[in-house]
C-alpha cells in the first residue's frame, strides 16, 4: 500500500499508550471485532489489561481518526459470525506505528539488558 | 450507563459497547462465576467514569463549542455589562446628588442591577455548558433569580428599612424580570433571523 501524503512520522505518535500498544498487537494477526481485541489483549497480557467497553471504543474511536486501524469491510468468516459485529484492521500506517513502537521497546529491553537488570534472551 | 457518553458518540459506538458488555456478561455466566459477574459490573462502571469525561472533552475540543458560543454571545455579554454598569452608575450619581427622578426609579434600578449581575451571570454559564434552549433557560433563571431576591428583599428589607415598601419593590423586580427577559427574547430573535453559519 502506498504511503499516504497526510501521515505523520509514525515516530511523532511514540510512546503509545498500553490500550493503543495492546489494541495494534491485536489487530497484527488479522482483522478483530471489539470483543475479539478485548480478549486477544487480555489474553497476551495475562489478564493484566482488562480494556472496558469504554476504554475499548474510546482508543479504537481515536485509531480510527489518526488512521491507524480501519473497519473491515469484508468480514472473516460471514457463515460463523453475527453481522452486526463490526471488525477493525490495522491500516500500513498503523502497521509501521506498531513497528516503530516495538523497535522504541526492545532498545529499551537492550539497555535494561546492558546494565544487567534482565538477563539476556539466547537468539 | 452508556446516556453518560457524548450522544456522537453514542450513536457511533454504543451498540457495540452494549455487545462487548453482553459478550463479557455471557462468559461470566457460562463460567457460572457470581464474584466475575459482580467484577464486571464494578470495572466496567469504573471504565465509564474514567472515560466518559475524557469523551465530552474530546468533544468538546473538536466542536471549539465554548469559544464558539463565547463568540457569538460575546456581543450579549458587552451589552448587558454595559446595562448593568450604567444603571449602578445612575444609581450611585443620583443617590449622592439626590436626583429626584433617579432617587424615584431607585427600586427598579437596585433590582436592575443586583438581577441583572446574578441572573445573566448564571444564565450565559448554563448558555456556555448545557445544550438547552437559550430563551427557555433566560425565562427560567431570570424567573427564580427576581423571584428568589424579590423575597430577600421583603424578609430583610421591612426589618432593616423602616420606609420599605413592598409593592415598590414588587414593581422593581417585575420591571427588572421583563427588562431583562425582553432583552434575551430580542436577542434571540436576532440570531434566528441570522444566516446560519458554515
Amino acid at each position: 500500500m502506498a504511503k499516504q501524503k497526510t501521515d505523520p512520522d509514525p515516530a511523532s505518535l511514540l510512546p503509545l499508550r498500553p490500550s493503543v500498544f495492546h489494541i495494534l498487537l491485536a489487530l497484527s494477526d488479522g482483522d478483530l471485532h471489539g470483543y475479539g481485541i478485548m480478549q486477544e489483549v487480555a489474553e497476551h497480557t495475562a489478564g493484566q489489561i482488562k480494556l472496558g467497553p469504554g476504554t475499548l471504543y474510546g482508543t479504537i474511536k481515536r485509531l480510527v481518526n489518526d488512521r491507524l486501524i480501519i473497519e473491515a469491510e469484508e468480514r472473516p468468516d460471514p457463515e460463523m459470525d453475527d453481522e452486526r459485529r463490526r471488525y477493525y484492521r490495522l491500516t500500513d500506517f498503523g502497521h509501521r506505528v506498531l513497528k516503530a513502537e516495538v523497535q522504541r521497546i526492545s532498545n529499551m529491553v537492550s539497555v535494561a539488558q546492558r546494565k544487567r537488570l534482565i538477563p539476556k534472551t539466547r537468539s | 450507563m452508556l446516556v453518560a457518553y457524548p450522544p456522537e458518540f453514542r450513536r457511533e459506538y454504543g451498540p457495540h459497547m452494549a455487545q462487548v458488555f453482553r459478550d463479557c456478561y455471557r462468559a461470566e455466566r457460562h463460567a457460572k462465576s457470581r464474584l466475575g459477574i459482580g467484577r464486571l459490573w464494578v470495572h466496567t462502571f469504573i471504565d465509564l467514569i474514567r472515560t466518559a469525561p475524557s469523551e465530552h472533552w474530546d468533544n468538546l475540543r473538536k466542536d471549539n463549542w465554548i469559544m464558539n458560543k463565547l463568540r457569538k454571545n460575546g456581543i450579549a455579554i458587552l451589552v448587558t455589562l454595559g446595562i448593568i454598569i450604567g444603571a449602578f452608575f445612575l444609581l450611585s450619581y443620583g443617590r449622592r446628588n439626590e436626583v429626584s427622578w433617579i432617587l424615584t426609579v431607585g427600586y427598579v434600578l437596585d433590582a436592575l442591577v443586583t438581577a441583572g449581575v446574578i441572573g445573566n451571570l448564571i444564565v450565559f454559564l448554563l448558555i456556555m455548558i448545557t445544550r438547552f434552549n437559550p430563551l427557555r433557560i433566560a425565562l427560567w433563571t431570570l424567573l427564580v433569580v427576581n423571584g428568589l431576591l424579590l423575597i430577600l428583599s421583603a424578609v430583610i428589607g421591612s426589618r432593616v428599612d423602616p420606609q420599605f415598601k413592598l409593592a415598590t419593590v414588587l414593581i422593581g423586580y417585575v420591571v427588572s424580570f421583563v427588562f431583562w427577559f425582553g432583552l434575551h427574547w430580542m436577542w434571540a430573535q436576532r440570531q434566528s433571523s441570522l444566516p446560519a453559519a458554515t
